[in-house]
């Protein structure tokens, strides 16, 4: 195994379920999240080998999914709209563990973030990851005080529709 | 409803379908799907590159073989427009291809924007580059088509397929000015129909994230 592959598969076994998350809010019918999971995991190999360092290895990945996630809800690119089916990615449908509330609860906070608009989308799935302001920006470009004035707004928002929601 | 609560639903999230991936076969499989995507980029730019190939090859054989000066002149130039064409193609599309999706969010937008403008630009401006200047040298090459006979040039082909005669001149200008209107007009509706959408959901996002309300 190449150096560069040890390091693409531990960046997939550490960031996975943080690109899944995302995918889950952004996936939008016929788009599957698992679907947008796989293209966003290509982007991340295709671009691998360009990775600088200039920033944190988390971020440059958050900005990657985000950025493909975006791509495809707006359909920015329109070269780009038919999605990956790899084999080598299976995703296992877990029915009997997982808590209906718990999943009712996330259709709900869905529900809330798709209330927001695509700017204020995106920082809250990055809050919810719970990255910093100062984290929140770097994956942006906006800055850290910019961040908090709109995160003191969706926060009033998001917490309001869901107890909404959850009464 | 406290953010924590909210901060383990979001968390918890991922836990609907364990994700297992198989590096080794994943790689085989993106290395596949790259060369894929190589061999229909290297498709399309021969495609576009040899059409262009095949008009300056005709061109110069019609410089070559027909007499009347004017119409040579004009076969120089549309080989001179076969070239720019190619050049000009390969310039933006090596423009397009640069995806730079590890840019932050807004650099991205700004980046893509520019992208969008760079072919709106293009398509918009289709009349003075591809249809105008593809226009003029045909024109210049039909009215320059003299008497054969004059010239001593004795060619069954060419007398059979290029309008000789002022009639035929004027009917073949009339249909190529209404297909020259047409590709401005196929142009100018894929900028609108097809960029400027995307365009405006690229400024929406930006003024979203520009706002602080």
């Amino acid at each position: 195994m190449s150096n560069s592959q040890d390091t693409f598969e531990q960046l997939l076994k550490e960031n996975k379920h943080k690109i899944y998350r995302i995918c889950r809010i952004y996936a939008a019918a016929p788009i599957e999240p698992q679907d947008l999971f796989q293209e966003v995991v290509f982007q991340i190999w295709k671009s691998l080998p360009n990775f600088k360092g200039k920033s944190a290895i988390d971020t440059w990945v958050y900005r990657i999914a985000l950025n493909v996630c975006l791509r495809s809800k707006m359909q920015l690119d329109k070269n780009n709209q038919k999605t990956a089916r790899f084999d080598a990615i299976h995703f296992t449908p877990v029915t009997e563990t997982v808590d209906s509330f718990e999943e009712d609860k996330f259709k709900y906070l869905k529900e809330c973030i798709a209330t927001l608009n695509e700017s204020d989308t995106s920082i809250i799935v990055l809050y919810l990851d719970e990255l910093s302001y100062k984290e929140i920006a770097e994956v942006t470009g906006l800055s850290e005080n910019h961040i908090a004035v709109k995160m003191k707004r969706i926060r009033k928002k998001l917490l309001g529709c869901m107890t909404l929601k959850i009464n | 409803m406290l953010e924590q609560e909210l901060k383990n639903i979001w968390k918890n999230s991922s836990n609907t379908a364990p994700i297992s991936i198989e590096t080794d076969r994943l790689v085989k499989e993106f290395d596949t799907k790259m060369t894929s995507i190589q061999k229909t980029i290297r498709k399309r730019d021969v495609r576009e590159i040899s059409a262009s190939v095949i008009g300056i090859l005709i061109f110069s054989f019609l410089a070559y073989e027909i007499p009347f000066p004017m119409t040579k002149f004009s076969c120089f130039l549309s080989i001179l427009w076969f070239v720019y064409v190619i050049f000009k193609f390969r310039k933006s599309k090596l423009k397009n291809t640069a995806e730079k999706l590890s840019l932050s969010l807004t650099e991205r937008l700004a980046h893509k924007k520019q992208l969008l403008q760079q072919q709106v630009k293009l398509l918009d401006s289709a009349a003075y580059w591809y249809a105008g200047p593809s226009f003029i040298t045909n024109i210049i090459f039909i009215i320059g088509l003299g008497n054969p006979a004059d010239y001593n040039w004795t060619n069954q082909l060419a007398e059979n397929v290029l309008p000789l005669t002022v009639n035929t001149k004027i009917v073949t200008l009339t249909a190529l000015a209404f297909f020259y209107l047409f590709v401005v007009w196929i142009n100018k509706r894929a900028a609108k129909k097809g960029v400027q959408p995307i365009l405006k959901n690229i400024d929406a996002i930006q003024q979203q994230l520009d706002n602080s309300n």
